[in-house]
């Protein structure tokens, strides 16, 4: 099925069943509640990170999926809460315009390599926040508070979406739809990767100029992928603000942006699970740690620092060696 | 206008401070030092607590600063970078690090020093005042020569010391600078240990203007990078220009746009994006760093 | 018969330095044309011209009629006129045959959102670029390392390596920057039974930059002489060997050649 090796079937059939069904089953055990928050954000933040995980595999280190989340963000709550629009449909069209900026800014800066891009996209995450603070349609530092929760949808009397105000438990709500969505972002991701597209990435991240000798149109290509990289940034940011309600300045800072490529990094840049990996395990290692008070960041970049030292290669890098591909 | 400039003089020297560390580290090890603001921040703390709770003369203080960020530094090379550069499959693992070794800096400054800002008492009181045209304290203005005097003390080690030369030709060409027999782990340990006093000596300095609290290495570390971007990465007369002019934008930015609040970092922020469309190396840098 | 490419009045100025200084010569369908010279002739800078990889000064390079100097190296691709790169110039963590399989990027018949569905032609396009790959390395005698990680081959298989990315393109005129440097007696004469080969069977049209004499006076049908920059010369093996001025451009630089 889908040229999958029936391993691999396996694989993804326990990671679905352990995540809808595993999950809510330790958790009600457990009545640790708050780990639904926790696992929330996790697959939101690993969506964004995708993102910046494909920024990676033409060569750029993208340190600027912050921005990308805090425009999603924003379109999503100016829509639901100006504009009246359905979440649901402000969900892809804050992906799309955040695709929309990213191929606007992309156009100049991808030109830029290694250091330069990186910094420029740091700097970016920076622009946005300020841009936020200084529009009115922003609402500056007050930001936007008390976004509706999404309301559903119904097809011919159908509901094909639940009225989410309606219900009892949200939070189990917002985790279906998160790891849904993360689900379809990783499924595109991993089939763009093992397509042709991905192959010519690949080509583009060894040697860019080989690249266009054999007539492929890099600028294109790379516009097109930081266009795809912002559209999951986008989503997930605009997913974020539904589940918090609120969007301020701050909601996405520079350090969101150092951790979106930690993640990818932490995960391994050559395994497509890597960034979903590297996510789960710093987001939700962030959270384990924070019974130890004042003591959290110094255990948690401590141990940070400890993996990278042992395994500069990423934690999947365990499995398959040094410089797999897969 | 006179003001302005003055100003300009005054952030750019302090500017061209940090960015020259930064660019120092970036050239010899490829390494983007994400930690260079905390760096920073730890050296202002350091001065903080010998000049200003224990009463050691100031100059003293700010050694202290100099020797503990080298020290700091060169125990990061050492067991850090230097071991990771050799084990990693891309470079870019290193940002990593150093984004970790961020992280761990801010949380041992949480835990040493608190949250709380911190400042102490002048070094030199009075204020300078010709005519109401430039009107600054003397304190900034001893500041503002001591910086100078530092960057020139620097270029002149850079230049003329044997250590300079061998950190020069690592700099330019990693393996040729091996095969001449320089020994090329002592001296990226040196590079990265002077590099990161760098950063200590401008904390030190700054601590005595605008004091020093936790959250200030961050954004100290993106005007760093940005002094670095204008001037082109990895040239050491780049990140004295870079840090130049971000120090003249502000001061002009912040007398003109004063009302606006925070508009002045953004046109900053847009017009480098639009400079580094135009010209992606830098002013001084070689295309593709 | 027109000719197939026409280098006109091509200059090349870096600030005050002129790399290539009002150059023109043709290349016939099917020829083996040589530019040699001295280093820093110019030869590698006119290579990038033809290729677009480097917009001409003044002049221009026509190719069927068309202008396709100062567009971009892609298109130019597209137009059948491919360069290759020395040996550093890689894929490094693809395997050969992976190389040889993504470089046939411009005879794919599906869109790239065809083969992110799996459409039917996309599929198609897979075993045909995976069925085309086993050939030509076949032809290239390079079938026995075509699982190789390319960052592992010794130097002369690198060079076979983008030999073959470039003919994995399908292109019409080929343009090889020094395939022979660094090659020993045998490993050359291979070669130029390689390069000759890639003319007669597959009907490219070759134009390379070379140092290696002996290799260009046995695989060459004419030569171009470049020397700081110009043309002193051009034409059939025996005329480069005697004329005057490519004598005294040599003879004049022969320590330079040794450094390379």
């Amino acid at each position: 099925m889908f040229g999958f090796s029936s391993k691999q079937l396996i694989g993804v059939g326990l990671f679905l069943f352990a995540i809808f069904i595993g999950v809510p089953l330790v958790i009600g055990a457990t009545g640790r509640w708050d780990f639904y928050f926790t696992l929330t954000s996790v697959a939101l933040l690993a969506i964004a990170s995708a993102g910046v995980w494909l920024t990676f595999y033409i060569g750029r280190i993208n340190i600027g999926q912050g921005a990308f989340a805090l425009i999603g963000a924003y379109v999503s709550a100016i829509l639901v809460v100006k504009a009246g629009w359905s979440f649901w449909i402000s969900l892809p069209a804050a992906g799309l315009f955040a695709a929309v900026v990213a191929v606007l800014i992309g156009l100049p800066i991808l030109r830029l390599r290694g250091v330069y891009f990186a910094m420029i996209t740091l700097v970016l995450t920076q622009v946005v926040t300020l841009t936020a603070l200084a529009l009115p349609v922003t609402n500056g530092a007050k930001g936007i508070s008390n976004i509706p929760l999404p309301s559903g949808i119904s097809v011919f009397g159908i509901p094909i979406l639940p009225d989410f105000a309606a219900m009892e438990n949200t939070k189990l709500a917002f985790y279906y739809t998160a790891c849904i969505i993360m689900i379809l972002t990783y499924a595109a991701l991993y089939r763009l990767v093992n397509s042709r597209l991905g192959h010519l990435c690949r080509s583009m991240q060894q040697n860019e100029e080989l690249a266009s000798s054999i007539g492929v149109n890099i600028a294109y290509i790379r516009i097109v992928i930081f266009a795809i990289s912002s559209f999951f940034g986008g989503l997930g940011g605009a997913m974020f603000g539904s589940i918090a309600q609120s969007v301020y300045p701050s909601s996405f800072q520079v350090a969101d942006s150092v951790n979106f490529m930690l993640n990818c990094f932490l995960g391994g840049l050559g395994y497509v699970f890597g960034p979903m990996l590297g996510t789960l395990v710093l987001y939700f290692g962030w959270d384990l740690l924070f019974e130890f008070g004042k003591y959290q960041m110094l255990i948690y970049s401590t141990i940070l620092i400890v993996i990278i030292r042992f395994l500069p290669n990423g934690l999947l890098s365990i499995r398959f060696g040094k410089g797999g591909d897969k | 206008m006179e003001q302005i400039l003055a100003n300009g003089v005054y952030l750019g020297s302090q500017y061209a401070m940090i960015a020259l560390g930064l660019t120092l580290i970036f050239a010899l090890m490829n390494v983007l030092n994400f930690a260079h603001g905390q760096m920073y921040v730890i050296g202002g703390f350091v001065t903080y607590t010998f000049y200003g709770q224990w009463g050691v003369p100031f100059v003293l203080a700010l050694v202290m600063s100099c020797v503990t960020l080298a020290i700091l530094g060169a125990l990061i090379e050492k067991f850090l970078f230097a071991p990771v550069i050799k084990g990693s499959a891309r470079e870019e693992s290193t940002m990593l690090l150093a984004a970790g070794i961020a992280f761990f800096l801010d949380a041992v400054i949480l835990l040493v020093f608190g949250e709380k800002q911190r400042g102490v008492p002048k070094i030199v009181d009075g204020v300078f005042n010709w005519d109401f045209r430039i009107i600054m304290p003397y304190d900034r203005i001893l500041i503002c020569l001591l910086a100078i005097l530092s960057i020139v003390a620097f270029i002149g080690l850079m230049q003329y010391t044997k250590t300079g030369r061998a950190l020069r030709a690592l700099a330019q060409d990693r393996t040729a600078a091996q095969l001449m027999g320089v020994n090329v782990d002592r001296y990226s340990m040196i590079g990265f240990a002077l590099g990161a006093m760098l950063a200590g000596l401008v904390g030190g300095l700054l601590v005595t203007i605008t004091g020093v609290n936790l959250g200030m290495g961050g954004p100290t570390s993106i005007k760093a990078f940005m002094m670095v971007m204008i001037g082109g990465a990895g040239v050491i007369s780049g990140a004295i220009w870079g840090g130049i002019i971000l120090g003249f934008m502000e001061a002009i930015g912040l007398a003109l746009l004063y009302q606006y609040g925070d508009i002045t970092y953004l046109l900053i922020f847009v017009s480098l994006m639009i400079f580094l469309a135009i010209r992606p190396q830098g002013l001084m840098g070689k295309p593709w760093g | 018969m027109s000719p197939l490419l026409q280098v006109r009045n091509v200059t090349k100025k870096y600030g005050g330095l002129t790399a290539n200084n009002d150059i023109s010569f043709d290349v016939a369908e099917n020829e083996i044309l040589s530019v040699i010279g001295p280093n820093g002739a110019g030869k590698s800078t006119l290579f990038k011209m033809i290729s677009s990889f480097t917009p001409t000064t003044t002049g221009e390079v026509i190719y069927r009629g068309e202008r396709i100097s100062n567009l971009r190296p892609h298109i130019v691709a597209r137009k059948g006129v491919v360069r290759t790169f020395q040996e550093t110039t890689i894929f490094k963590s693809m395997t050969v045959r992976e190389s040889v399989v993504v470089a046939q990027h411009l005879r794919a018949r599906a869109s790239l959102a065809g083969y992110f569905w799996g459409s039917k032609t996309a599929k198609n396009d897979v075993t045909a670029f995976g069925k085309y790959a086993d050939e030509l390395l076949e032809f290239l005698g390079m079938s026995d390392i075509s699982k190789e990680q390319a960052s592992n081959l010794p130097q002369g298989s690198l060079r076979a390596l983008g030999i073959a990315i470039g003919l994995a393109t399908d292109p019409k005129v080929l343009l090889l920057d020094e395939p022979f440097a660094g090659m020993n007696h045998d490993e050359t004469m291979n070669m130029v039974n390689l390069v000759r080969s890639v003319r007669d069977e597959r009907g490219v049209t070759v134009m390379l930059v070379e140092h290696d004499m002996p290799a260009v006076m046995s695989i060459s049908d004419r030569i171009v002489v470049l020397n700081f920059g110009e043309k002193i010369a051009e034409g059939t093996p025996s005329e480069i060997q005697n004329n005057e001025k490519v004598i005294e451009a040599y003879l004049g630089s022969v320590d330079d050649e040794i450094g390379m």
